[in-house]
């Protein structure tokens, strides 16, 4: 298990090398070339003279290779994510700002999610082709066809101007701690990026429950006169918790994306927004630093999504260990 | 006749003698609601193409130059009302929505073929290629999409090609995961080898036994990849990022809608939101009906 753990973590850090050589390759195609973001900074009308100091003063006369084994240098040996160009701040300080925010979002949304759609989606299974199946799915349906911005904004209208008052926005103060101190503002925020990841994980709860109730092994357990309940939950269950950790570990990029959208709907300063403002005002290092950190995030959260696979399914266990 | 048809179908069905696609046409058929949902995107895509020419409304000129009253409730005149701009709301809708469903197509086609094509190669290569195709693909999956599009999107110009391109060049990683899923398996299958032993190259292998037989899959995955695609360009829409004034697209419109939900002018939300949700929720449902079909467990049945 533990060479596993390792062979994957080298793995998961080349994996990070490539996404560090597309996001820092990108820049080099936008229009007007790395220089741009000094016009940005210094002003649209800044003389050519000043945009070569500046581009000399952030390193951008090297040669691609050595600015990128630059960058590679300060990320991984400094632990270093440059300093931002438009704010007055390091990288590392403004993530340190915005992450907890974004991910006390995006996590208890994840939370919520599996405590409602497993349950859901095993329902469905159990009772499929029922009234309350087809109801189901069919509110799925439409939850998943529903563009975040478009559900929260009918979540906003109905129950913050409408039948009930909750608050529109999340406070939004920069200390973290805001989210313990009051937390009745997260909640329609929580409650739309919940229901909008509900709607395709139940879904795919539900196809791989029913997928696993046509086996073999849960027609012997009938056979054998095991109750619907042991059945459920002893073999179906154990055998569907495997896909389905899997898809929870590959929709972390999705959730915070969701975060996004939900993000600049309640007006809630967090990761997302600031990457929008970043990449539109072309503060360079800033989108790196974030996309770097979400996907060490993502990577970190497919590793724990694939050992705990090992821990719920003896034959992965095998197989990882004989490999 | 009608019944002697019928008795015909039967008899030919319990013989087992229909052609593979009448069945599966059976099937489908059989399916209201999938026949439902395509008769509404028929519909509406024939709406959004040839209704506009024959009930022109005015799309391009703002209210103050041509002194037409903006946020109108809908009227004789105005079916639907007009918007904050003063635009005819149903003509803007259908106008919208050629866009929208031509850049959700085109996207949808791009992911489709370039996942098709880097799964095929991957899966059935396997070995080195394998790995590091898949490992380059974990990287790509691992970059949050919508910041990289977002990024893609401020670094380059915003043009309609631009835009299909884009949604379709990044899409295609979780479509290229399931057809590689899928060659890996048919690769193990005994005719596959039976070819290969006989001397078949491996193109020709992909060609005539991969892609056929993996072709059920792609079909259903293009189905989800269009609906996904006009997902997110109208995602893309509501951030500002989308198709850009004068030409519009229903992100935009309902980015624009939803800001004067608050003011009670309901008309310039609710019509579009009920059409663009069901043009979503109907493209999935037929992808669902399609995966029915292609399932060949449920054939027999």
């Amino acid at each position: 298990m533990i060479t596993y753990i390792v062979r994957r973590l080298v793995q998961s850090f080349l994996v990070l090398l490539i996404v560090m050589l597309v996001t820092f390759t990108l820049p080099y195609f936008q229009t007007g070339g790395i220089l741009a973001p000094a016009y940005s900074v210094l002003g649209t009308h800044a003389n050519a003279y000043t945009v070569h100091i500046w581009g000399v003063q952030h390193g951008m006369n090297h040669p691609y290779l050595i600015r990128f084994w630059n960058y590679l240098d300060q990320v991984v040996f400094h632990a270093n994510l440059g300093y931002s160009y438009k704010q007055n701040m390091s990288v590392w300080g403004i993530i340190s700002l915005y992450v907890p925010r974004t991910v006390w979002l995006a996590l208890s949304a994840l939370v919520l999610t599996v405590l409602i759609a497993l349950p859901l989606g095993i329902f469905q299974a159990a009772r499929r082709n029922s009234t309350f199946d087809y109801t189901a799915t069919g509110v799925a349906f439409f939850l998943y066809a529903m563009p975040s911005f478009l559900l929260c904004m009918l979540m906003l209208q109905f129950f913050s101007f409408g039948w009930i008052h909750l608050p529109a926005q999340p406070p939004n103060e920069v200390a973290p701690w805001a989210m313990f101190t009051d937390p009745v503002g997260f909640i329609l925020p929580i409650a739309c990026l919940t229901l909008l990841s509900v709607a395709g994980i139940s879904r795919f709860m539900r196809g791989t429950v029913l997928d696993v109730l046509v086996q073999d092994y849960v027609r012997t357990a009938r056979a054998k006169g095991a109750t619907n309940r042991r059945v459920l939950f002893r073999h179906a269950l154990r055998n569907a918790l495997g896909p389905i950790v899997t898809i929870l570990g590959l929709s972390l990029p999705a959730l915070f994306g969701g975060a996004l959208i939900i993000e600049s709907v309640f007006n809630y300063s967090g990761l997302g927004i600031q990457t929008v403002n970043a990449a539109v005002t072309f503060d360079v290092p800033t989108v790196l630093g974030i996309t770097v950190l979400v996907s060490i995030m993502t990577l970190l959260g497919n590793l724990l999504a694939d050992v705990f696979l090992g821990v719920v399914n003896p034959r992965i266990r095998v197989e990882v260990q004989t490999a | 006749m009608t019944t002697a048809e019928s008795a015909e179908l039967t008899i030919q069905t319990s013989s087992g003698v229909v052609p593979m696609w009448r069945q599966r046409l059976q099937i489908f058929m059989h399916n209201k609601l999938a026949i439902a949902s395509v008769a509404y995107l028929v519909f509406i895509t024939l709406a959004c193409f040839i209704v506009p020419h024959l009930y022109q409304t005015n799309q391009t000129n703002q209210a103050l130059a041509l002194n037409v009253p903006w946020n109108a409730a809908p009227s004789w005149h105005h079916w639907f009302g007009t918007d904050s701009s003063g635009f005819d709301e149903l003509g803007r809708i259908l106008y919208g929505g050629g866009y929208s469903l031509t850049l959700g197509l085109l996207a949808g086609l791009i992911t489709i073929i370039v996942g098709t094509i880097y799964g095929m190669v991957s899966g059935f290569f396997g070995g080195l290629v394998d790995t590091v195709m898949m490992r380059t693909l974990d990287a790509l999956l691992s970059i949050p999409y919508l910041f990289l599009l977002i990024s893609f999107i401020t670094i380059f110009a915003r043009s309609t090609t631009f835009l299909i391109i884009i949604i379709g060049v990044t899409g295609w990683w979780g479509n290229a995961r399931i057809i590689r899923g899928d060659a890996l398996l048919i690769r193990k299958l005994e005719y596959t080898q039976a070819s290969t032993a006989m001397g078949a190259s491996r193109w020709h292998v992909i060609r005539r036994h991969v892609f056929p037989n993996s072709i059920s899959n792609i079909v259903t995955i293009a189905t989800f990849s269009v609906a996904d695609a006009i997902l997110f360009l109208s995602a893309l829409g509501f951030l500002g990022l989308g198709i850009q004034a004068p030409q519009t697209d229903w992100g935009t419109m309902l980015q624009n809608g939803t800001s004067q939900i608050s003011n009670g002018y309901w008309w310039e939300i609710y019509p579009l939101a009920v059409v663009f949700v069901l043009v979503v929720v109907a493209i999935n449902y037929i992808g669902d009906a399609l995966r029915d079909v292609f399932e060949v467990r449920l054939l027999e049945r």
